[in-house]
């Protein structure tokens, strides 16, 4: 186990996801609790106090970000809980919808109470299918409970949910993104000014948190600000789901306590490299984070702080594992196929940069490169951060540079030698 | 898709007053289901039923990669080709299904059974290779198990 | 009303504008693309940078609100290391068609290369071809690869025709501009609007398509004659200049694009198709000789016939023309008052098809000068007094079968058209578009149009003959 767990506290069943199984668990007593104790108030300063950071990737503070919502200004308020997942090497927020909906829905009810808000959306990946079936069931459940809909446990507190599925689009979990879907339209991120607590979903104060946070905002709840701030970090309190995957013996979703640290994390509880591989780097929280090599990981604590020390990120909580052998020219060509393929296509930079990025490294790859190549790419990348409507743009530029930084030799070598020194290998290990 | 008002109908309800323009993903999804894909008269129905503008519902047909509004074959093979997949055998899966099924990804059988696709992350990088087949997810996939699955199917 | 100071200077902002409307209003150029004083915020081209003091980074000033105390600057280094960056992006697949595209020399594109880039692209990979003469309706024709998806098009059907007949399909760089499927385009009769604020030559007019290069041509402010609203126009015609003898003469003479010039007391800078169609009515056939039923004759000819019949007529009645402008109105009031029993004449009606009112420009009276004939003379009435011995019609439009079978007519028309051979006296009158003058709308808006073309020698201008019938005594 790597350190205190606070989410993955049971084990997975057959019926594990279900309310009688969730509550046998203690599901729902936080959210009496609450309705019976606490003013909408208090529960934003609790969720402050905590100091919890968003788990989507952005790591803002989640009760900062509630506190720009008025109680008192009249208007509609919503809540939507991002479960786009769509960032390459995540699949934890699946872990809670498919074993433990109820836990996210109570967060999001405890959450609607705090914000003032009548209609609470989920909005999840089209693809996500049992997920959907999962979390749709769980709602119908909450329904035929009293848990949602009209005076909730016979309290003056009403919420209605719905589980709002995406159709195919990156950009989607990108918060604008997200309610632009939401309203009926392309997945479009905004530019802010406006913030989306100001003018959100159909311009009314919205909150868009990740799942995870919203599942943990139980666990804040039902523990306390101050038993919460015990588990993990000062800076990182808690603990973050992480899905690990790659060339690692025992990819799947683990617990890991802020703290903990990297190595023994990987090495350990995840059964370390696949026979016969060895660790060349790990790309950390999704592929918009920088990769940091074997050697750079070797005293890194799995915290923000920590991460960012060592010149990368948290970010999704996705983390890939990467064996010696493997080509990162190639590897980088997935990349920015993938980012090519998803830029919803607004801005200049992120539009005409990821195809740009796409057509040099296939050019690269093919056996056509030229030596102005890797500063073009670094170029693009820098061009595009922080001079885009979202942060897709930046992200690119981030998993551009990192690869660049730490192989540029790889990239050398495959322009001159007009091929990879690894003989374009991304399967290391041959699979069945 | 006059048939599935009744159904959109039970959905209006849960969403705040005001909101008819949401109504568009989850329509549209519904009726894809129905028909295989989305034909003109249903989008001509949808702008009647919601008042949104038909430019509203081409774009998001143009825009989603999940929507279509061409008939497709009756399984569609979706083969993630993103980065964890890729690491652990997805295009050597890739090459393999374009050989045995003797199209190229975005290519449909000749008898109409299977449509080949390679798609971006499916979320589920812990059991790559993935590979979707119309709305279940297929993990841990191989050459052998890749066979043995689609020569079951009808 | 905050003070905000751009390049050190002070500059005093409206409440809720963004930067770059303030520097706008004060005379400081910021460069945009997909920003339109009319239209929303998209801040996609993010060409419109400014950098903050004190800060090492550059934001868009379309979307950024003024605020008490900021300090902006619009061209420093890093400002000015972004706009050649965001023209390498644009360029990178643009076609630069400018040899063969109509928007050269009034091109948003050329215009900032120069001014901001003037290096060449630093790409070495081949240009992605996309569609090109795309059918976006009858009278828009769409080139995508010049296409820079500032979506100011998609903007302007959503929200000011609300015709909804645009959008974006697909995305990333495979987006492209496309009308709705129900034709939707070819029914928004401001559908041509686009055209104009499209910043770079991928939205053309099929009418101007290679016609002219717009450096040849010279905008004449006008008021456009199609309904009551009025619209503020230029109408470009070849330079003076370029009126060679070895280019053919009737380019000389002729409309080649009507564009909206802008008025915020009447049309903003829209106008309606049918303003931009004008010279299907300017350029009609026209009349160029005087007549005396039918048979050719000098001018002065014609004069004396009309005051021998005006000087006979006993119940003498005249057609006023709803297309005389405020000078030519008032003329025939001081020639003929007292002596006409004067009445207004719609001259056009609306068309089978064509739209009759709505809440943006166009209004039911297809006339541009009903306004102030009303002023000066009644309605006519249902039908003509039975002892009416002479009619005067001033304009087209009237059915002369209408006409009490034994009254003379005078007749004043500037187009060719088989009545006027039937009239008793027949002049050929001048245009708008060949003198000065002024329309009042209907909103009592008065304004001007300019003269563009010379009078044909046989012409002419309607003022002179009523000055030449003034006080026309009975005999």
């Amino acid at each position: 186990m790597p350190g205190t767990q606070l989410l993955m506290t049971f084990p997975v069943t057959a019926t594990s996801h279900s309310i009688a199984d969730y509550r046998a668990r203690g599901g729902y007593a936080t959210l009496m609790k609450v309705l019976e104790t606490k003013t909408p108030q208090e529960v934003t300063q609790e969720v402050t106090l905590s100091g919890i950071l968003g788990h989507g990737g952005a790591a803002f503070a989640a009760g900062r970000k509630w506190q720009v919502i008025k109680l008192d200004d009249g208007q509609p308020h919503f809540l939507c809980a991002n479960a786009d997942e769509g960032e390459p090497g995540t699949f934890k927020d699946r872990w809670i919808l498919e074993h433990n909906p109820h836990m996210l829905i109570e967060g999001m009810l405890i959450a609607a109470y705090a914000l003032q808000v009548r209609n609470a959306f989920v909005y999840i990946r089209g693809e996500f299918d049992l997920p959907f079936r999962r979390l749709q069931g769980a709602v119908d459940e909450a329904y035929a409970a009293g848990l949602l809909g009209e005076g909730i446990l016979g309290v003056d507190f009403s919420c209605d949910l719905v589980v709002y599925r995406g159709a195919g689009s990156y950009v989607c979990g990108e918060a604008s993104g997200l309610l632009s879907s939401i309203e009926g339209k392309r997945g479009y991120p905004r530019n802010r000014p406006p913030r989306l607590t100001v003018k959100g979903l159909f311009q009314l104060p919205t909150v868009v948190n990740n799942v995870e946070t919203l599942t943990n905002i139980t666990v804040i709840l039902a523990m306390g600000a101050e038993a919460f701030k015990k588990v993990g970090t000062p800076k990182s309190p808690g603990t973050q789901l992480v899905s690990i995957s790659g060339h690692i013996a025992r990819p799947g979703v683990y617990e890991v306590e802020h703290g903990y640290p990297l190595k023994k994390f990987l090495f350990e509880d995840c059964g370390g490299m696949m026979p016969g591989a060895k660790l060349k780097c790990i790309i950390p929280g999704g592929i918009s984070t920088k990769v940091l090599t074997a050697a750079e990981i070797e005293s890194v604590t799995y915290d923000h702080a920590s991460f960012s020390a060592a010149g990368s990120s948290l970010g999704s909580g996705g983390m890939i594992v990467i064996a010696e052998g493997t080509c990162m020219v190639r590897l980088l060509q997935v990349l920015l196929r993938f980012y090519h393929h998803e830029s919803c296509g607004q801005c200049t930079p992120c539009r005409e940069g990821m195809g740009w990025m796409h057509r040099i490294i296939d050019r690269i790859v093919a056996g056509s490169g030229r030596p102005g190549d890797i500063d073009q790419l670094y170029q693009i990348s820098r061009w595009n951060d922080g001079n885009t409507i979202c942060g897709m743009g930046d992200a690119a530029g981030y998993a551009t540079i990192g690869i660049l930084d730490k192989y540029r030799d790889e990239f050398e070598h495959f322009i001159t030698q007009k091929r990879s020194r690894l003989d374009g290998n991304l399967e290391v290990v041959a699979h069945a | 898709m006059k048939h599935l008002i009744p159904e959109f109908e039970r959905w209006k309800a849960r969403f705040p007053k005001g909101f008819e323009s949401s109504l568009v993903l989850p329509c549209v999804r519904r009726i894809q289901e129905d028909r295989g894909y989305v034909a003109d008269s249903d989008i001509d129905g949808l702008v009647e039923y919601l008042g949104v503008p038909r430019m509203q519902i081409e774009q998001v047909l143009s825009y989603y990669t999940q929507f279509r509004r061409k008939a497709i074959g009756r399984w569609h093979v979706q083969t993630c080709r993103n980065i964890t997949c890729s690491m652990r055998g997805a295009e050597r899966l890739i090459d393999h299904l374009a050989k045995k099924l003797g199209v190229a990804p975005g290519e449909t059988t000749a008898d109409g059974r299977f449509t080949l696709s390679t798609v971006e992350c499916l979320g589920s990088c812990g059991t790559a290779p993935v590979v979707m087949v119309n709305d279940t997810y297929h993990e841990n996939m191989s050459a052998g198990k890749i066979d043995a699955l689609l020569d079951g199917l009808e | 009303m905050p003070e905000i100071f751009i390049n050190g200077h002070s500059v005093q902002a409206a409440d809720n504008q963004s930067v770059l409307e303030a520097a706008r209003a004060s005379g400081h150029f910021i460069p945009y693309f997909c920003w339109h004083p009319k239209l929303s915020v998209a801040g996609n081209c993010r060409i419109c940078v400014v950098q903050v003091e004190g800060r090492s980074w550059v934001e868009i000033a379309c979307n950024m609100p003024v605020t008490e105390g900021l300090r902006v600057f619009t061209d420093s280094d890093l400002v000015q290391a972004h706009r050649k960056m965001v023209m390498q992006f644009l360029t990178l697949n643009h076609p630069v068609d400018c040899g063969i595209c109509d928007k050269a020399g009034e091109c948003s594109l050329q215009d900032f290369h120069y001014a901001y880039n003037g290096t060449p692209s630093i790409s070495h990979e081949p240009k992605v071809p996309s569609t090109k003469f795309h059918d976006l309706s009858e009278r828009i024709v769409l080139d995508n690869e010049r296409c820079i998806l500032c979506s100011r098009c998609v903007r302007f059907t959503h929200e000011i025709s609300k015709s909804c007949a645009l959008g974006i399909k697909h995305r990333g760089d495979e987006s492209l501009v496309r009308a709705s499927e129900d034709g939707a385009l070819d029914r928004d009769p401001y559908s041509d609007n686009v055209i104009d604020i499209c910043p770079v030559g991928a939205l053309l007019s099929r009418q101007f398509l290679y016609k002219a290069r717009v450096w040849y041509l010279k905008p004449t402010p006008s008021v456009c004659p199609g309904c009551a609203r009025g619209c503020a126009v230029n109408l470009w015609h070849r330079k003076p200049t370029w009126q060679l003898k070895a280019l053919d003469p009737k380019q000389n003479a002729s409309i080649a694009r009507v564009t909206p010039l802008e008025n915020p007391a009447v049309n903003g800078p829209w106008i309606c198709n049918k303003g931009r169609d004008l010279a299907r009515i300017f350029e009609r056939p026209r009349a160029e000789e005087p007549m005396l039923k039918g048979k050719p004759v000098e001018l002065d000819a014609a004069l004396d016939a009309a005051r021998r019949l005006i000087a006979a007529a006993k119940h003498p009645v005249a057609l006023v023309s709803s297309w005389g402008s405020n000078e030519e109105l008032a003329a025939f009031a001081k020639a003929f008052s007292g002596r006409l029993a004067a009445f207004v004449k719609s001259d056009c009606s609306p068309e089978p098809g064509e739209p009759i009112e709505d809440d943006l420009l166009i209004r039911a009276d297809k006339n541009p000068n009903t306004t102030a004939a009303r002023g000066l003379f009644g309605d006519a009435p249902a039908a003509f007094p039975t002892e009416t011995d002479l009619v005067l019609v001033w304009g087209e439009g009237f059915p002369f079968a209408q006409l009490p079978a034994n009254a003379r007519i005078i007749f004043l028309n500037a187009y060719l058209q088989p009545e006027n051979g039937h009239a008793d006296v027949f002049f050929p009158v001048s245009l708008q578009t060949e003198r000065a003058g002024h329309y009042t709308n209907f909103e009592g808006v008065v304004s001007g149009f300019e003269p563009c073309f010379a009078r044909k020698p046989g012409v002419v201008d309607a003022e002179a003959v009523f000055a030449a019938l003034t006080g026309t005594p009975k005999s």
